[in-house]
């Protein structure tokens, strides 16, 4: 498994490749692959959309990424 | 003590082995109404979340999931005591029947699918079990001709052949699951065109693009949306669920790796996750070894085509231990860095939290080979693989089920966090 850290200022529902999945601020465990991650509303951050790859991960190092407030 | 069993995730996965896989299964099923969780007033079973079955587990695993405790009262003389084979011989032999036979659109599995739904099955649908509004979910395991691959009577695998599964029939997805190869024929499914608005999941444009970094998610995704292209797939050929999975774990490694358990998991609804797999893998008595002169060719084919059933089961049952103790690894890590991090550094800095937290994590393989006495293991692998065994044949494979699940150690460990 990969992890992945959804960085955001608040606590917020995340969505993975278009399902709800778990919260930001939390290392959530995932499949390696491409991913498109997302926020649930109300639609106040920036960007809208973060497409990556996940590999080569481990729970202490995890990929990060992150949303601003709009 | 725990409080709150709603956090425990309890997953089943019968295996294919006719009668023999039927009943081994519904001892296990029988223990687990008869095991209640130390300081709450249920019983393991009343935890059951999903039920996987392929071929003869399926019988047990879709019966109860539509009748539930009913299962108890009824399902020896509904199935297990019964001569099913004999059954259909004598339904084929019906000239009512051979003119319908003499169709190319009904077949032999028609025959078996009409047999299960009127006499075991009550005309249920999968509406019906939706109706119930009770866990388990219900996954029955088939393999698709064309790929190989595992077919599941599932919504969201209907979906992918423009398809509603409620008006389904259970009898139909369980001949499928059964239809063993030579014996009987496949059942056929028509790839309907999508409703409008019908769109590719994220999840499967995603998937499509790991054919370098995930080919399981990808071939994955590649059999399920092969069926967009109609022209090319307008239907699908079932059989036994055996030929692609024999023990009903694949499914269950696909919702831990990339679906519902995923999910939960991340989300923090599940604390204690066990798996129970009951598998009925026999070891016929066979001559082959015994002759200089090669066997025939209908042994031959036999063979060929029954051979990867079991094949793969172990590695199977060892992938998921595996995942599971990386989970426990990932877990023990961080602890053991935020450790050190309080001991070394004074700011207070906290690590990130694993989503789901501290789960518990736990396998319960239940195979013959778990039996210490000799003789029984040796009985009960020389049964073979038909629907018809007789009562003393399967009371003793229920009472294997039952003995081998209540002295599992993983269960004992399992049920040793609750007291």
């Amino acid at each position: 498994m990969e992890y992945l850290l959804v960085k955001f200022q608040e606590s917020r529902g995340v969505i993975i490749d278009g399902a709800s999945e778990g919260m930001t601020n939390q290392v959530l465990e995932l499949e390696t692959g491409f991913h498109s991650v997302t926020l649930e509303a109300p639609p106040d951050f920036t960007p809208e959309l973060h497409e990556f790859i996940l590999r080569k991960t481990s729970v202490i190092s995890p990929k990060v990424i992150s949303f601003e407030k709009a | 003590m725990l409080g709150d069993a709603d956090e425990t995730f309890v997953i089943l996965t019968f295996s294919g082995g006719g009668t023999r896989a039927a009943a081994f299964s519904y001892g296990v099923l029988e223990e687990m109404k008869n095991t209640r969780l130390p300081g709450l007033n249920k019983t393991i079973l009343d935890e059951a979340d999903i039920i996987s079955t392929v071929s003869g587990g399926s019988f047990t695993g879709a019966y109860y999931a539509l009748f539930g405790p009913r299962i108890f009262t009824d399902f020896r003389e509904k199935f297990l005591y019964r001569n099913i084979q004999k059954e259909l011989a004598l339904a084929l032999l019906n000239p009512a029947n051979w003119l319908r036979l003499s169709s190319p659109y009904f077949s032999r599995i028609d025959l078996a699918a009409e047999l299960y739904d009127s006499t075991i099955f009550e005309a249920g649908t999968f509406k019906s079990l939706a109706d119930r509004k009770k866990r388990p979910f219900l996954i029955i395991n088939a393999t698709s001709l064309y790929q190989g691959s595992r077919f599941e009577f599932t919504g969201g695998q209907f979906n992918y052949i423009g398809s509603d599964i409620l008006s389904y029939p259970i009898a139909r997805a369980v001949a499928a699951s059964s239809a063993f190869p030579f014996l009987l024929s496949p059942i056929s499914l028509v790839n309907y065109p999508y409703p409008d608005g019908y769109k590719m999941t994220d999840a499967d444009k995603m998937a499509l693009k790991d054919y370098w970094n995930n080919k399981s998610s990808y071939y994955n995704a590649l059999n399920n949306t092969m069926y967009a292209d109609k022209k090319r797939h307008p239907y699908l050929h079932l059989m036994d669920g055996g030929l692609a999975d024999n023990i009903g774990l694949r499914a269950v490694n696909a919702l831990y790796l990339r679906g519902g358990i995923r999910k939960k998991i991340n989300s923090g609804e599940i604390k204690r996750l066990l798996v129970i797999v009951v598998n009925a893998k026999n070891e016929p008595q066979e001559t082959l070894d015994k002759n200089e002169s090669p066997p025939g060719l209908s042994t031959v084919a036999l063979k060929m085509s029954t051979v990867s059933m079991d094949n793969y089961s172990f590695e199977t049952v060892e992938s998921i231990k595996k995942m599971f103790a990386d989970r426990i690894e990932a877990q023990m890590n961080l602890d053991g860095c935020q450790q050190k991090l309080d001991e070394h550094c004074k700011d207070g800095y906290k690590l990130p939290p694993l989503a789901g937290g501290k789960m518990k994590l736990y396998v319960v393989d239940i195979s013959f080979d778990n039996l210490s006495d000799e003789a029984e293991k040796t009985f009960l692998k020389h049964l073979p693989t038909t629907f018809h065994l007789e009562k003393n044949e399967v009371e003793r494979l229920i009472s294997a089920g039952r003995l081998l699940f209540k002295d599992h150690p993983e269960f004992k460990a399992f049920m040793d966090e609750f007291k």
